[in-house]
């Protein structure tokens, strides 16, 4: 249902290829095949959490934008995911809106998208 | 509404939704909680099952090394779901929380009675009202009562046998990063409240 509603608040007519991944150690194995640039992660997984996940990423140098997308919206966990590489932390539920903008922001898709 | 005596069950999809829902609700609660003590809330992936009653004590694996117990409930009530909120404490954890809470003096049965109550008021609220407004439904509330203090969880559970028999149980386990805190927020739904969620969450899985 996560994926459903991520899916869902992905811009329209965005043309991308989406990839889902069960738990951190999977997203890391699609990103290290080159399969993603731009990841929404979540933090609260089994196998290996978002937390993990990100100092994973750092640990290992690879190129992925990571966006935050989770239901702990306690102010610690914010701080902490930024300080991890995370460029941004959205809360969940997801809404189209609030994607849209941190995706604008961050000049990963055009103003008239 | 027509009367049906099927027994309850969850598809996977099912489960999962109502994990995320929790996910979310606990996080609020947990945010709460997090600014009214200053501290970081340790998220778990909640565990959501269809048990039996009597085997609500096997469901409880945070708690099962706990010597002592003590357990507040809360019911809740609205658009054809009702359920009770337990949220069960190692008595272990009793002299944290009132330290955190800033509580001075001696910790006795009336002060962390009070201890109990806070954290209850904070975590159970915002939880119920977090799956409330997923699920479009404001949950009336009851207030906090005190199932017991310094007992074993066996002994929680006898009180409620009578009224309960199969329920969905949303079992969430918040610990403090830093302190000895270890609490299980238990939600329970009836029957008949399953099979109403059921029919509303199947608006959440549905495909595009």
């Amino acid at each position: 249902m996560a994926r459903k509603q991520m899916a869902r608040a992905l811009p329209d007519n965005w043309e991308v290829e989406v990839s889902f991944a069960k738990h951190g150690e999977e997203a890391l194995e699609i990103i290290k095949a080159g399969g993603a640039e731009i990841m929404f992660l979540d933090l609260t997984m089994p196998v290996l959490d978002g937390y993990q996940t990100l100092e994973a990423i750092k640990a290992q140098d690879l190129p992925i934008m990571v966006i935050v997308v989770s239901g702990d919206i306690q102010p610690e966990a914010r701080d902490r995911v930024k300080k991890l590489g995370a460029l941004e932390f959205i809360k969940k539920p997801v809404d189209k809106e609030k994607a849209e903008q941190v995706l604008m922001e961050y000049g990963i898709i055009g103003g008239d998208a | 509404m027509p009367e049906n005596n099927e027994p309850i069950s969850l598809t996977e999809d099912e489960r999962d939704c109502y994990q995320e829902i929790t996910n979310v609700a606990m996080g609020q609660a947990a945010d709460r909680l997090a600014r009214l003590l200053d501290v970081y809330v340790v998220l778990p992936i909640p565990n959501v099952n269809i048990i039996e009653i009597s085997e609500f004590n096997m469901t409880l694996k945070a708690l099962e090394d706990a010597d002592s117990v003590s357990a507040v409930c809360q019911g809740f009530i609205g658009a054809g779901i009702a359920g009770e909120a337990l949220l069960i404490f190692n008595d272990a954890s009793l002299g944290d929380i009132a330290q955190l809470l800033k509580y001075t003096g001696e910790l006795d049965q009336h002060a962390e009675l009070e201890v109990l109550m806070d954290v209850a008021n904070v975590l159970n609220g915002a939880c119920i009202q977090g799956i409330g407004e997923q699920l479009n439904i404001p949950f009336n509330q009851s207030h906090p009562v005190v199932l017991g203090q310094h007992c074993n969880i066996s002994d929680l559970i006898n009180e409620k046998q009578a009224r309960w028999k199969r329920t969905m149980a949303i079992e969430i386990n918040y610990t403090i990063e830093g302190h000895n805190v270890n609490c299980d927020l238990i939600l329970l739904f009836t029957e008949d409240s399953v099979r109403h969620m059921n029919v509303l969450i199947s608006y959440l899985l549905e495909d595009d």
